[in-house]
């Protein structure tokens, strides 16, 4: 594009790093909350914060709970009845069952799935979701919103934008601009190894901030590029669903094929069938993978063609000593009797799997769950130094030609960084603050944090005409001092609404509340000398530096 | 940087190629891909998870070359003709499969 091929990847780094860093800044920010997931939900449902339990009885707990969950979510069924030939039936039916739980999960995710019938689109499937207590099957509060695995974790791959994926393909084109920002990075900086030793913090901020840009993109490199491939892996079959769309013969073959070798038949019989005791199965996997000299625990348990004479129980071992999803193992629903075994996976597969089972990390490794927590957050800081730089670099001429694009670019930057940190400890405030009675009460979380984020976006835009004389915007330290606020608040109110003090919960070796009280008080902390020195140098910065190295 | 020699619509234009261009010619490497692995006699889900692997680091060069390709042109002569022409390929590839 422009006179050397150095030069047009630089193009493509700046300004798709600028336009797409702002959705980067989003999902590495929630991705890294997203680590710590299951320990936020203990911390925004205080009446979760039991131990872990394992998956509970089927005969006992589960069945029972299964038959009361009759109607899928209302808004799934609204959009299949979009996509049907003929009006849905006011009675679905359930076609499978499942029940899935990690090692450090207190709660147990539940979720039947109905198959739509005259749809346009194959295999066609709407499903309730339940959240229960696995010690007696109670379903948990509908009103209550798990922050981390039920807005954090969505918001990290999906921006909660739901209309036609578009959160997804957002998400998608990020992840692709990440690699190419990865690559482009690399070929504009021939002294790769040199700047790795950089940092220069006492000269200009100009050089400064790109010191620190190169650092934390150099020293986490693999993870950058690995996190962000991986996490478009994840969900390829959206973004490509070539084979699906173009070969579905193919598709169905193989599927026929499948089917006769392992004995699960595709399609339900449509003949009434009874179901043998899951429990039992469920003791044969266990003995099975002993004997295999691999014991564990269930880790995802389904029920497939509910109610018909060929349904089959598959059940899979959990994921705590190991990266990839185990093979299932499946049952005749009707006798007990073990079908099939999944065979070991292909080369392809198996590389798939690690790649998917890394970015998901269900296994038990805390050392690696904290590097991959410190791993997203190095990724923030070179995404927000990125910006920092651009506008760093442009001000002084922006002001002196009245352009506004360094104003616009800050303003963001303030709303994806600081912004984007205090709408979150505001959510968790609001989750501590409104009363448990309240009618819609995760309703009332999700605007808490819309509208918080809003405010902070507005405030970022009129601080930021600072830069229409190359100032340096004073909502930087503003919302530095709301995070420090926060950040306080949120552990107090913990302590105040619940009793779970730090004394209690450290004493008490309760991790996933304490860990997440700490957190918070380290952020405190940070905010509170950060947001002095920025207003220490937001009041003598006067003087924007003029000398700009080579880079755009 | 040099993009006051560059029109709005040229650099427009190289950016909708970087995005949809390398969409079209990615779908077309996975299609081919798919169906040229599948008729080698891989396993379905190791050809096709292979396809798709691929196919993002496929989509990763393909937006890099649309910035680099040295005339507007020829990019996305050789992004959209080229995904068009393996998508016709690996579709046609895929009938003689089921």
């Amino acid at each position: 594009m422009f006179a050397n091929f150095r030069l047009s990847l630089t193009w493509l780094h700046t300004w798709f790093g600028l336009v797409l860093g702002f959705v980067l800044m989003v999902a590495f920010f929630f991705g890294s909350m997203s680590v710590f997931d299951r320990e936020i939900d203990r911390w925004s449902l205080p009446e979760t914060r039991i131990a872990a339990q394992p998956m509970p009885s089927f005969d006992h707990i589960l069945a029972q709970r299964f038959a009361q969950m009759t109607e899928p979510e209302a808004e799934q069924r609204a959009a299949a009845e979009k996509r049907v030939t003929q009006p849905l039936p006011a009675q679905l039916t359930a076609s499978n069952w499942n029940a899935y739980t990690t090692h450090r999960d207190p709660v147990l995710l539940t979720y039947v799935g109905f198959a739509v019938p005259h749809s346009t689109l194959p295999d066609d499937t709407i499903y309730a979701e339940q959240t229960i207590d696995p010690r007696d099957g109670h379903a948990l509060h509908r009103d209550q919103l798990a922050l981390g695995s039920g807005f954090f974790y969505p918001m990290h791959f999906s921006l909660h934008l739901e209309w036609h994926d578009i959160g997804y393909w957002i998400v998608g084109l990020s992840a692709m601009a990440m690699l190419a920002a990865l690559v482009s990075g690399v070929v504009m900086h021939r002294k790769i190894f040199r700047e790795f030793f950089t940092f220069r913090p006492e000269r200009n901020p100009l050089r400064s901030t790109l010191d620190l840009h190169n650092l934390t993109g150099v020293v986490a490199l693999p993870f950058h590029f690995l996190w962000a491939l991986s996490g478009a892996l994840i969900f390829v079959g959206i973004y490509f669903p070539v084979v699906g769309a173009m070969m579905q013969p193919v598709v169905e073959a193989h599927e026929h094929e499948e089917a006769l070798h392992s004995g699960l038949d595709h399609d339900p019989s449509g003949k009434p069938g009874t179901l043998a005791s899951v429990d039992a199965m469920v003791a044969v996997a266990k003995a099975h993978w002993a004997g295999k000299g691999m014991p564990g625990e269930v880790g995802f348990l389904s029920v497939n063609h509910v109610g018909n004479s060929n349904a089959y129980v598959s059940i899979y071992r959990d994921s705590t000593d190991r990266v990839a999803s185990a093979e299932g193992l499946h049952f005749a629903g009707a006798t007990g009797k073990v079908l099939f075994e999944d065979p070991p996976d292909g080369p392809v597969t198996t590389v798939n799997a690690f790649l998917v089972g890394m970015h998901l990390q269900q296994f038990r490794h805390w050392t690696l769950r904290w590097l991959i927590f410190i791993g997203g957050i190095v990724s923030c800081i070179c995404i927000a130094t990125g910006f920092i730089f651009f506008v760093e670099k442009r001000k002084t001429v922006h002001a002196r030609q009245g352009r506004a694009g360094s104003r616009w670019v800050d303003a963001l930057a303030v709303t994806t960084v600081t912004g984007m940190i205090a709408a979150t400890l505001f959510v968790l405030v609001a989750n501590r603050v409104l009363p448990e009675s309240l009618a819609d009460r995760d309703l009332w979380q999700k605007s808490a944090f819309w509208g918080a984020w809003l405010v902070l976006l507005l405030h970022a835009m009129w601080r930021s005409s600072a830069l229409r004389e190359a100032r340096r915007s004073k909502a930087w330290a503003e919302q530095t001092w709301i995070i420090a606020a926060l950040a306080l608040a949120a552990p107090l109110l913990n302590a105040l609404t619940t009793g779970d003090h730090l004394g209690k919960t450290l004493s008490a070796g309760y991790w996933p509340v304490a860990g997440v009280d700490l957190m918070l008080l380290l952020t405190a902390g940070i905010a509170f000398v950060t947001a002095r020195r920025l207003q220490r140098s937001t009041t003598t910065d006067d003087l924007p530096v003029a000398q700009e190295p080579e880079h755009a | 940087m040099r993009t006051a020699t560059l029109s709005g619509w040229h650099i427009a234009s190289r950016v909708v190629a970087g995005v949809v261009g390398s969409y079209v010619f990615t779908w077309g490497f996975v299609a081919l891909a798919s169906a040229g692995l599948l008729t080698a006699g891989l396993e379905f889900h190791e050809g096709t998870n292979l396809a798709s692997m691929l196919g993002l680091l496929v989509y990763l060069s393909a937006l890099c070359f649309a910035f680099i390709a040295a005339s507007l042109a020829r990019g996305w002569l050789v992004l959209a003709g080229g995904g068009a022409l393996m998508t016709l390929a690996g579709w046609w590839l895929s009938r003689s499969l089921a």
